[in-house]
C-alpha cells in the first residue's frame, strides 16, 4: 500500500484551492447574504435573531407580549420581564447568527483579497462592489449585535481564527460600523446589481449609514443621507398595507428588506423562520404556535381624540379597551365588538381583536385562536401573517407558520420619521411637522376594515396642525413611529436610544399589570438597556470577553 | 478336575479382616482350603489391596465374590488352582454427550490411558474401540473436563457425559489475529459463555452478553432489534465508545442486531491494553472477538432450534398520572396558588363555577368542553376532511382517565427458527445455517424481523498444508416503528417520540372520536400533546429494510513446519431503504394536514485485507514461542440518496406512494463518506515452562482520518504473567489446580472521529448558503461550514492491568480478579470555539482532554458434580464489576460545558474532575415553607412559597445560573451478576440476574409531568405537593406562572437508578431420545425447554424502566430518561433437535 491509498478528499464538501475564483467569491457573497434572516438551516430555533427582532425590539417594550402560554418558551418571559440571565438560550441564538454573518462576510473579503493578490479573476469595479456589499451587510450584522448587547468583540477579514477567539468586548464597534457604510455608499451603484432586488444598493446604505448616525446622535450628518434616500418620493403615494402583502413587497417604499422565499424543495429555511412562532394558534387556518401578541398598551395607543389624534399624554389607558378580556360564561359567548370606538385605521393592519375580520381568516373569534388569553392577552399580530389564500405558494406545506414574506429592515417611513426626529433635534419643528404629517396622510387613504359595509372602528387619522413646541414635537414623532411602525422590531432600540426606556417601560408594567399578573411590578434598571453576554461565549473564549455591567 | 480341587471349593471359609493385599488374601485362604493357588504375583498385582467384608460361605463363592471384579478367573486343575488374570480384547461402543444438554459430541477423542490406542468420534458423537478389561479410558475434547472410565470385562457399551467448562484451562480462545490456551493469556481477556449467551432469546447477541463478562456493561432496551449499548470497562472518551467487534478475523463497526446467537462459537472479550493493541486505532473501547460455527469432521448432523415466546410490558411500571378531575382540580389549585382566576383561562374546557367540571364533550368542531351544546355534537355535523375549513371533530371526554400507556403497550409474540447442518470428511469441513426470527414491539406498532443464511467451510490439500475457506454470511432485516431501527442507542429518545407524548398527553383525552377516528388536544384547551397512539398507527408503514452480506476467504500455507502464511480478505456490504410516511394529524392541536413520503437509500462497503505470517518454532519442552507478523489494509464508503415529496391525491393505498406520484415540495440530497486504514502489527507470545510467560505486541496505524502532519500512530503492549501452580514450591498443593498472575501495559488508540479536520471545508446548500436575491429566484452561494484543525492526531489510550486467575480443587472453584487503570489523553475533543472566531461553523477537533477510567473485576465460580460425574450438576457464577470514571481535564480554556439541550434543561455537564456524563443543576434542598423562609433564604426570581428552595452554592446570597452544580452520576458503583445452572439427569434449570447499584436517572419526563408544562398529564406526586398543611412535602405546589427557575434542571429530576433483575430463567429436559425413538433412531438429541425473561425487577427508580440508553446530544448524554423504550417479559418455550 502506497501513502495514497491515505489520502483521501471530503466528500460533497469544497476544500481552500477550490474556491479562490470568481464564483467563489461571488458564492461566498451569497452566502453572506443568505444569514440576513437571521438562520443559517433548520427552521425551529432561530426566533431571537429574527431580522424582525421581534423579541428583543418588541416583546421587551410595551408593544407586545411573548404570548403562548407561560411554560413555552421561558426564557422568552425572561427577557420580557427584563430578568435575562447570561445562560438566556435566545441571547447565544442571536449572538452566534449574527455573528456567523459577519464570518461570511470576512471570508468573502478575505479569499476576494487572495483572488486580488493573485489571479485577479474579478475586474476591480466588481472587486469594489463586491467590498461594498459585504462591507454593508457586515456592519448591518454588527449593528443588530451592539443594540442588543452593547459591548461586543470586533474581528474583520485580517483576523485569523486562532486571533479572533481573543479579541476583547472593550471596543467601541460604532466606528468601524460607519466606516463599513461609508465604504458601501462610495462603492455600491445606484440601480440594484444584476437587476437583484435582493442585493444591496447605494440608497440602502445611505439609509442604513444615516440611522446609524442617529442612533449616534449625529443628526446633522444622518439628516444629509435621508434627505438623500428622501429625495424624488412620495410617501403618500405608497400604500402602507404593501409592505405587509407578499405580492407587493419590494415596492418603492422597501429600502432594505430581508427577502424572504419557501426553497424549491418546498422548505423553509430560506423563509420567515425568525418569525414563524407568530403564526395564530388554536382552531385558526394556522394552528401555531400564538406568540408575538399585542399588548393592551399598544392597542389602546392607538385610539384618537375628535381631532383624529392620538392621546400623546398617554391619556388613552383611562377607559381602557379590551375586546373580551376577563369575560366568562354567556358574557363571553355573547360579547359583541364595539364598532364606535375610534381608532387610528393602522390599528387593524396591525392587530387582530375579536369580531374584526383578519385577512381572509373569517372573522377573529378570540380565545379560540389564542393559546392562553389569561396569560399574554386577547390580541394577536396581523402584519407577518398571510391570507389563507396565498398559504399555497408562499408557506411551507403542512406548516403554514413558515411564511415568506419579505421582513423590512428599513423602509421609507422609518426614514421620514428618522429624518423628522433630526430636523427636531436640529430645531426644524415645521420640517418635522411636514414629515410626520406625510406619514399620517399616507394612514388616512387606509382602507378600512369592514364587518359586511360597516366599518370596525370609526377610523380616523388627521395631520397635526402644529407642532407647538421641541417638546411636544419630540413626543408627537415618537408616538408615530410607535404607531406606524408597530410590531416591527424597532420600539425597545428606540426607547433605549431616547433614554425614556425606565420611565415608559415601568409605568407600562403598571397600566398593563392591571390585566396580565406577569407583567406586573416589573422593574427597569440601568443595565436592561442591554443583555447579558451569552456565557457559554465566555466561557469559550477563555475569559477575553467581559460580562457587561450589571449582569 | 480333580475331586480333592473341586472339594475344596466347597469348603466353608471364614473371613474376618476387611483390608489386605491379595497375596494374603490368597494365602488365607489356601491356609483354611488346604488347596494350593498358582499364579503371578505380578501379573495378577497381587501387592494390591482387596476389600473384603466379613464372609462365611464356601471357597467357589468367595473366589466369585472377590476375584471376579478384578477379572480374575480361576481354574481347578488337580490339587491346584489356578489363577489367571482376565485380558479379553472387548470391542466396546458408546456415544459422548455435552451433559448440559445432551447434544453428541464430535471429535473427542476416546483414548485408553497409557498407550496410543485411540478414536475420535464422529458427528453423532459416536465411537467404537478395542480394549482390554480394565483399560482406563480417558475421554477428552477442548472445553470439556476430561473424564476416565475404566472398562470391566462384562460391559461393551459406555456412554460418556462431558461437562463443560469455561474454567478448562486447555480450552483455545480466539484473541488477536492468533488463538491461545486459555491458560497462556497474559491479558484481561473475558470469554464467554456461549451457552449462557444463547438460552436468553435476543435479538442481538450484545443484548444477551448483558452480565456474562465482567467489566462489559450492557444497558438493555426494550425495542425489538435495538443496539443496546455496550460499555467495556467505562467510557474511555467523550466521543464514541462503541467497541470494536471482530468477526472471524474481520474487523467491524456497527450495531450487531443481523447477527444470529445461534450462530456464534464462540465470543472474547479483549479488555485491556495489553490484550487489545494489536489492534491498535480502533481498540480504544474494548475489542469483541466473535467467532462463528465450523464443521467438523463426521457424518453430517442437522439441528434444529426454535423457540416462540410472548413479550409483554411491565404495566406495574407505568407511571401513575392523575385522572382527569383530580387533573383539572390540580390546574384550578395551580391557579389559586398563583393569585389568578382559573375560570377565565380554563372556563371554556370545566365550566364558569369555582371548581372544575369535567365536560362531556371535548371537541366539537371549533368548540371546546363546556361550550358545546347538544346542537354540536350531531354526528351528522362530522367531517374528517382534509381542509381545515370543513374540518368537524366530535370527541368526547374520557372521564376515567386514558392510561396511555397502557394504550400504547401490547402482548407482543417472538419467534426464531435456526436449522443448521455442519460435518466434513478429512480434507473438507462445512457448516451452513439458515435461520428467521421475528419480534413484535410490546410498544404498538414495533417490530423486527431478521432472516440469515451462513455458510462457513474450509478445504485442504497437499496433505493438509494447505487450507482454504470462506465464512459468508448474507442477512436481511426489517424494523419497524420507533426505537426499532437506530443506529446508536437510545436515538430515538425525546419528547417527539410516542413515549414522550405517552407522558404528555392529557388523558381526559379518549383515544378515538365518536368515529373512530384518532381523537386529540385540538381545541386549543387541551394542551399540545399528541396522541401516542395516533402517531404510532401512522409510522406503521415506516419500514426500514438492510441487506447486509459480511465474510470473508481466507487461505493459509504451511510454508515449513511451524511456518504458517495467511492471507483473508473480508466484505461487508450493506445495502439499506426506509420510507417514512407523514399523514395528517388534524387531531393534534399543533397538527397538519400536510401529508408527505420521504424515501431514504443507501449503502455501506467496507474491505479489509489480512496478512499474517505466524512461526512457531520447536524450541524443546521448555520454550515456546510464537512469533506473528502481519499487515492489514481497510477501506470504507458509503452513500446514499433521500427523496422526498408532499401531497399525494390518496393516502390509503401504500401502492400509490411513490415519490412521483408527490406534487410539492419535492426535495431530493445525498452525502457520502469515504476512509482507509493501512496497518503493519507484530506480536511474540514466549513461554519458559508454562510458567514464565511474555507477551509484545505493536501495531502502526495509518488512518486517512489525518493529515499529513500525523498520519501515522504506533501503538506497543507488553504483557507477562507466572504460572505460579508450575512452580515447584506449590506443585504438593493439590488443591490448587492453577494460580496465574499477570500484568500487562499497553496503548490504544481512537479515530473515530468525523473525517478531514484537518481541512478547511465549504459547502453550498439551499438552506444554507442560498438567498432569494431576486425575490423569489434563488442564488446559490457558498459558505465555510468547518474549520481546520491541521495538527489533530490519535486519541490514545495507555492501560495498565494486574490480574489473577485462580483454579482450586480440580475445578470445583475458579475466578479472576482484575485491576486496571485506563488513561485517555490527547482526548479528541470538538473545542467549542467562540462565535466570533466562527461564527455557526463547525469547531475542529482538539486533542486536549484526559480522562481516567480505574476499576476493579471479581468473577467466582463454583462448580459442584462435574468432575466427579454426578448425576447432580450445579454451577454458580458471580461477577462483579466496579468502575470509576473522571474526566481529568478538557481543555486548558475549557473547564466545564453544559450539554443535553432539552428545551429550557441543560440537563448534563462535562467538567474537570466529574465524571463525563454527570448531572447538572441547582440542587434543591427543600420548599420555601412561609414567607419569612422567603425573606430569609437566597432565592430566584419568582421565588415562592411552595416553590423549590435550591442551595445557594456560589454564597452569595441570591440564586442565579452560578449556583448551578454537579447533582448526580450516571455511573453506578458497580454492577453485578449471578449465574445459576444446575442439572439433574435430563432436567437442567438456568437463572440468571444481574444489577446495577448506585447510579443515578435523571427522569427529565418530569418536566412535563410535575410542572404543569404544557397543560400535559400529571404524575399522581402533584396529589401530596407541598401545602401549608403538607409541609413535609418536596414536590413543588401547583403554581400558574411559576417561574423557570422551578422547573430548571435540578436534582428534583435525579433519582437513584439501582435495579437488580431476574434477567433469565430456563428449565429444560433432555428427551432420551433412544427410549423415546428407539435404538436406531437418527435422532441424537431431543430439548425441550421453557423459558422467561425480566420475570421481576427490583428498583425505586419511578420512570418506565430503570435501564436507560445514552441520549445524544453534543456529547452523549447519560442516563437521561424521556422515555425509553421499556424491557419487556418475556415467556418462551423452545425445542432443539439434532438428526
Amino acid at each position: 500500500c502506497s501513502k495514497s491509498f491515505l489520502e483521501k478528499v471530503p466528500q460533497g464538501q469544497l476544500s481552500d484551492p477550490q474556491v479562490i475564483s470568481s464564483e467563489g467569491v461571488e458564492g461566498l457573497l451569497v452566502g453572506a447574504y443568505a444569514l440576513l434572516n437571521g438562520n443559517q438551516d433548520g427552521t425551529w430555533g432561530n426566533y431571537a435573531s429574527a431580522p424582525s427582532q421581534w423579541l428583543f425590539g418588541e416583546v421587551a417594550s410595551d408593544n407586545a407580549h411573548k404570548g403562548s402560554d407561560g411554560t413555552d418558551q421561558p426564557n422568552m418571559n425572561l427577557i420580557e420581564v427584563y430578568q435575562p440571565t447570561s445562560t438566556n438560550d435566545n441571547l447565544s441564538v442571536m449572538w452566534t447568527r449574527y455573528y456567523e454573518g459577519i464570518a461570511r462576510c470576512n471570508n468573502t473579503l478575505r479569499v476576494l483579497a487572495a483572488d486580488q493578490a493573485g489571479n485577479k479573476t474579478i475586474s476591480a469595479d466588481r472587486a469594489a462592489q463586491i467590498q461594498g456589499e459585504a462591507r454593508m451587510l457586515r456592519a448591518h450584522y454588527y449593528f443588530f449585535l451592539v443594540r442588543v448587547f452593547k459591548n461586543i468583540p470586533y474581528v474583520d477579514e485580517n483576523t485569523p481564527p486562532d486571533e479572533a477567539k481573543t479579541k476583547p468586548n472593550d471596543t467601541d464597534v460604532y466606528p468601524m460600523i460607519v466606516a463599513d457604510l461609508e465604504f458601501a455608499v462610495e462603492n455600491l451603484p445606484v440601480e440594484k446589481i444584476n437587476g437583484q432586488v435582493g442585493r444591496v444598493d447605494k440608497m440602502a446604505a445611505e439609509a442604513y449609514l444615516g440611522k446609524v448616525l442617529l442612533y449616534q446622535k449625529q443628526y446633522a450628518e444622518a439628516l444629509q443621507h435621508f434627505t438623500n434616500v428622501m429625495a424624488g418620493k412620495d410617501i403618500t403615494s405608497m400604500p402602507y398595507e404593501n409592505n405587509f402583502d407578499v405580492t407587493t413587497e419590494n415596492g418603492p417604499e422597501s429600502i432594505f428588506a430581508v427577502q424572504h422565499a419557501i426553497s424549491p424543495d418546498g422548505t423553509g429555511d430560506n423563509a420567515n423562520v425568525g418569525d414563524m412562532l407568530s403564526g395564530l394558534y388554536g382552531t385558526s387556518p394556522v394552528g401555531c404556535c400564538g406568540f408575538f401578541q399585542p399588548t393592551f398598551d399598544l392597542v389602546n395607543a392607538f385610539k384618537v381624540n375628535e381631532q383624529g389624534l392620538p392621546y400623546l399624554d398617554g391619556s388613552y389607558r383611562s377607559n381602557p379597551y379590551k375586546s373580551d378580556f376577563g369575560l366568562s360564561g354567556a358574557a363571553k359567548d355573547n360579547y359583541q365588538l364595539d364598532v364606535n370606538l375610534r381608532f387610528d385605521p393602522r390599528l387593524d393592519y396591525t392587530v387582530g381583536r375579536r369580531g374584526v375580520p383578519y385577512l381572509d381568516y373569517g372573522t377573529m373569534p378570540g380565545d379560540a385562536w389564542i393559546r392562553l388569553a389569561s396569560y399574554a392577552g386577547p390580541f394577536v399580530g396581523k402584519k407577518n401573517q398571510v391570507p389563507v389564500a396565498q398559504f399555497p405558494s408562499h408557506t411551507v406545506s403542512g406548516a403554514a407558520y413558515i411564511n415568506d414574506l419579505n421582513v423590512n429592515l428599513i423602509r421609507l417611513a422609518d426614514v421620514v420619521l428618522m429624518a423628522a426626529e433630526c430636523q427636531i433635534e436640529l430645531g426644524n419643528l415645521s420640517e418635522a411637522l411636514r414629515l410626520v404629517n406625510s406619514v399620517r396622510a399616507r394612514a388616512a387613504t387606509i382602507a378600512p376594515i369592514s364587518i359586511g359595509d360597516t366599518p370596525a372602528a370609526q377610523y380616523d387619522v388627521k395631520p397635526y396642525p402644529s407642532f407647538p413646541s421641541v417638546e411636544y414635537a419630540r413626543n408627537a414623532v415618537r408616538f408615530e413611529r410607535r404607531l406606524e411602525l408597530a410590531m416591527e422590531g424597532h420600539r425597545f432600540f428606540d426607547l433605549v436610544r431616547w433614554g425614556v426606556a425606565k420611565d415608559v417601560l415601568e409605568s407600562y408594567s403598571g397600566f398593563e399589570g392591571g390585566f396580565l399578573q406577569s407583567y406586573r411590578n416589573l422593574t427597569f434598571s440601568s443595565r436592561n438597556e442591554y443583555f447579558p453576554i451569552p456565557q457559554d461565549q465566555i466561557d469559550q473564549s477563555s475569559g477575553t470577553l467581559k460580562q457587561n455591567e450589571g449582569y | 478336575h480333580t475331586a480333592e480341587a473341586q472339594g475344596a471349593l466347597k469348603k466353608t471359609i471364614n473371613i474376618t479382616k476387611k483390608r489386605m493385599t491379595l497375596k494374603n488374601f490368597l494365602e488365607n485362604l489356601e491356609t483354611q482350603s488346604q488347596v494350593k493357588f498358582v499364579y503371578s504375583p505380578s501379573i495378577l498385582k497381587s501387592h494390591r489391596i482387596v476389600e473384603v467384608g466379613s464372609l462365611q460361605s464356601n471357597l467357589a463363592d468367595v473366589l466369585e465374590e472377590v476375584l471376579a471384579p478384578m477379572d480374575i478367573n480361576y481354574k481347578v486343575e488337580n490339587e491346584k488352582i489356578l489363577l489367571i488374570q482376565n485380558r479379553q480384547e472387548l470391542k466396546i461402543v458408546g456415544r459422548v454427550t455435552d451433559a448440559t444438554d445432551n447434544a453428541p459430541l464430535p471429535g473427542v477423542s476416546v483414548l485408553v490411558k497409557g498407550s496410543t490406542n485411540g478414536i475420535l468420534t464422529d458427528n453423532q458423537g459416536q465411537y467404537s474401540l478395542t480394549v482390554k478389561a480394565n483399560d482406563i479410558l480417558v475421554v477428552s475434547y477442548v472445553g470439556y473436563t476430561s473424564q476416565e472410565v475404566r472398562v470391566s470385562s462384562g460391559k461393551t457399551t459406555y456412554n460418556i457425559s462431558l461437562q463443560s467448562t469455561t474454567s478448562d484451562l486447555d480450552e483455545v480462545v480466539v484473541t488477536g489475529y492468533s488463538a491461545q490456551r486459555k491458560k497462556d493469556l497474559t491479558g484481561a481477556v473475558a470469554v464467554v459463555d456461549i451457552g449462557q449467551l444463547k438460552s436468553q432469546p435476543a435479538a442481538s447477541p450484545v443484548e444477551a452478553l448483558q452480565g456474562k463478562a465482567t467489566g462489559v456493561q450492557i444497558v438493555s432496551d426494550g425495542a425489538p432489534g435495538a443496539t443496546p449499548q455496550i460499555r467495556i470497562r467505562g467510557y474511555s472518551t467523550i466521543n464514541n465508545n462503541d467497541p470494536l467487534y471482530v468477526i472471524d478475523g474481520v474487523p467491524y463497526e456497527g450495531k450487531l442486531g443481523w447477527l444470529n446467537s445461534n450462530d456464534i462459537e464462540s465470543m472474547q472479550v479483549l479488555k485491556d491494553a495489553s490484550a487489545a493493541s494489536i489492534y491498535g486505532a480502533r481498540a480504544n473501547n474494548g475489542v469483541v472477538i466473535v467467532t462463528t460455527r465450523k464443521g467438523t469432521k463426521g457424518k453430517a448432523t442437522i439441528g434444529l432450534d426454535a423457540y416462540y415466546g410472548v413479550q409483554q410490558a411491565r404495566s406495574s411500571a407505568f407511571p401513575d398520572m392523575l385522572n382527569p378531575q383530580q387533573w383539572a382540580e390540580n390546574l384550578y389549585q395551580g391557579y389559586r396558588n398563583a393569585g389568578l382566576d382559573p375560570v377565565s383561562a380554563w372556563g371554556r374546557m370545566y365550566g364558569s363555577g369555582d371548581n372544575p367540571v369535567l365536560p362531556d364533550y371535548l371537541l366539537a368542531g371549533g368548540k371546546v368542553g363546556a361550550q358545546i351544546t347538544a346542537a354540536d355534537v350531531d354526528p351528522a355535523l362530522y367531517n374528517y376532511s382534509r381542509d381545515n375549513s370543513t374540518f368537524y371533530q366530535i370527541t368526547q371526554a374520557n372521564k376515567v382517565g386514558t392510561n396511555w400507556f397502557k394504550e400504547l403497550t401490547q402482548s407482543a409474540p417472538m419467534q426464531s427458527y435456526q436449522l443448521s447442518a455442519s460435518g466434513g470428511s478429512d480434507d473438507a469441513t462445512y457448516a451452513m445455517s439458515g435461520g428467521y426470527f421475528k419480534q413484535e414491539g410490546v410498544v404498538i406498532n414495533t417490530g423486527f424481523q431478521r432472516f440469515n443464511f451462513r455458510s462457513n467451510t474450509q478445504f485442504s490439500a497437499f496433505n493438509k498444508k494447505l487450507r482454504i475457506g470462506e465464512n459468508a454470511q448474507y442477512s436481511y432485516t426489517e424494523n419497524y416503528g420507533i426505537g426499532s431501527n437506530v443506529n446508536v442507542s437510545g436515538d430515538y429518545q425525546g419528547e417527539g417520540s410516542v413515549l414522550g407524548f405517552a407522558y404528555r398527553i392529557q388523558n381526559i383525552i379518549p383515544v378515538y372520536d365518536i368515529m373512530g377516528n384518532f381523537a386529540g388536544s385540538r381545541g386549543g384547551a387541551l394542551g399540545n400533546g399528541e396522541n401516542p397512539v395516533a402517531i404510532s398507527y401512522r409510522a406503521k408503514d415506516d419500514k426500514s429494510k438492510s441487506n447486509t452480506f459480511f465474510g470473508n476467504a481466507f487461505a493459509e500455507y504451511d510454508i515449513i513446519e511451524g511456518l504458517m502464511l495467511r492471507t483473508s480478505f473480508g466484505i461487508r456490504y450493506e445495502n439499506w431503504g426506509n420510507i417514512d410516511i407523514v399523514y395528517p394529524n388534524p387531531e393534534f392541536q399543533e397538527g397538519s394536514f400536510n401529508n408527505a413520503l420521504t424515501e431514504n437509500q443507501g449503502y455501506n462497503t467496507e474491505w479489509t485485507w489480512t496478512n499474517t505470517l505466524n512461526y512457531k518454532p520447536k524450541l524443546g519442552d521448555d520454550h515456546s514461542l510464537n512469533v506473528l507478523l502481519g499487515t492489514e489494509a481497510f477501506k470504507s464508503r458509503s452513500r446514499q440518496l433521500t427523496g422526498g415529496r408532499n401531497n399525494f391525491f390518496i393516502l390509503n393505498s401504500l401502492d400509490y406512494l411513490y415519490l412521483s406520484q408527490g406534487s410539492s415540495n419535492i426535495s431530493n440530497n445525498s452525502l457520502g463518506n469515504v476512509g482507509s486504514l493501512f496497518s503493519l502489527f507484530g506480536k511474540a507470545d514466549y513461554a519458559f515452562k508454562d510458567r514464565y510467560l511474555l507477551s509484545l505486541t505493536v501495531r502502526r496505524d495509518g488512518s486517512s482520518n489525518f493529515g499529513p502532519d500525523n498520519l501515522y500512530g504506533v501503538f506497543p503492549a507488553a504483557s507477562a504473567a507466572w504460572r505460579l501452580s508450575e512452580e515447584e514450591f506449590l506443585k504438593d498443593a493439590t488443591w490448587l489446580s492453577d494460580l496465574k498472575i499477570r500484568a500487562g501495559y499497553g496503548v490504544t488508540g481512537n479515530q473515530r472521529i468525523p473525517t478531514f479536520q484537518y481541512l478547511n471545508r465549504f459547502s453550498s446548500t439551499i438552506a444554507q448558503s442560498s438567498y432569494p436575491m431576486g425575490g423569489s429566484s434563488f442564488v446559490t452561494g457558498i459558505y465555510q461550514n468547518a474549520y481546520s484543525n491541521q495538527g489533530i492526531k490519535w486519541e490514545e489510550v495507555k492501560s495498565l492491568n494486574l490480574g489473577l486467575d485462580f483454579t482450586l480443587l480440580n475445578g470445583d472453584f475458579d475466578g479472576s480478579f482484575d485491576w486496571y487503570n485506563r488513561k485517555t489523553s490527547d482526548m479528541l475533543y470538538q473545542l467549542p470555539l467562540p462565535a466570533i472566531a466562527i461564527g455557526l461553523g463547525t469547531s475542529p477537533y482538539v486533542n486536549v482532554g484526559d480522562m481516567q477510567n480505574k476499576g476493579v473485576e471479581l468473577s467466582l465460580g463454583y462448580h459442584y458434580g462435574r468432575s466427579q460425574q454426578k448425576p447432580f450438576t450445579l454451577d454458580v457464577t458471580a461477577n462483579i464489576s466496579r468502575n470509576v470514571n473522571e474526566v481529568v481535564s478538557l481543555a486548558p480554556s475549557v473547564t466545564q460545558q453544559v450539554y443535553g439541550n432539552f428545551r429550557s434543561l441543560q440537563t448534563t455537564i462535562l467538567k474537570d474532575g466529574a465524571p463525563f456524563g454527570s448531572f447538572y443543576g441547582y440542587n434543591m434542598i427543600g420548599i420555601y415553607q412561609d414567607e419569612e423562609d422567603l425573606a430569609n433564604s437566597p432565592t430566584y426570581s419568582g421565588a415562592r412559597v411552595g416553590g423549590p428552595k435550591y442551595a445557594d452554592i456560589s454564597g452569595n446570597g441570591t440564586i442565579g445560573p452560578e449556583d448551578r452544580d454537579v447533582i448526580g452520576s450516571p455511573h453506578p458503583d458497580f454492577v453485578y451478576s449471578l449465574g445459576i445452572n444446575a442439572a439433574y439427569k435430563n432436567f437442567d434449570v438456568q437463572m440468571f440476574f444481574n444489577g446495577s447499584q448506585g447510579n443515578d436517572l435523571y427522569e427529565a419526563t418530569r418536566y412535563f409531568t410535575d410542572f404543569g408544562t404544557f397543560a400535559g398529564q400529571t404524575s399522581t406526586r402533584l396529589l401530596n405537593a407541598w401545602s401549608p398543611t403538607n409541609t413535609g412535602s418536596m414536590t413543588p405546589s401547583p403554581y400558574q406562572g411559576a417561574s423557570d427557575f422551578e422547573y430548571a434542571s435540578s436534582s428534583y429530576y435525579v433519582q437513584d437508578g439501582s435495579f437488580f433483575r431476574m434477567k433469565n430463567f430456563q428449565i429444560g429436559y433432555n428427551f432420551p431420545v433412544k427410549t423415546l425413538f428407539g435404538a436406531n433412531t437418527e435422532i441424537s438429541r431431543f430439548r425441550v425447554y421453557l423459558g422467561a425473561t425480566n420475570l421481576f425487577t427490583i428498583t425505586n427508580y419511578t420512570g418506565l424502566d430503570p435501564e436507560v440508553s445514552q441520549t445524544n446530544s453534543t456529547f452523549q448524554a447519560l442516563g437521561v430518561d424521556f422515555g425509553v423504550y421499556p424491557v419487556p417479559r418475556q415467556y418462551m418455550i423452545g425445542l432443539n433437535i439434532g438428526f
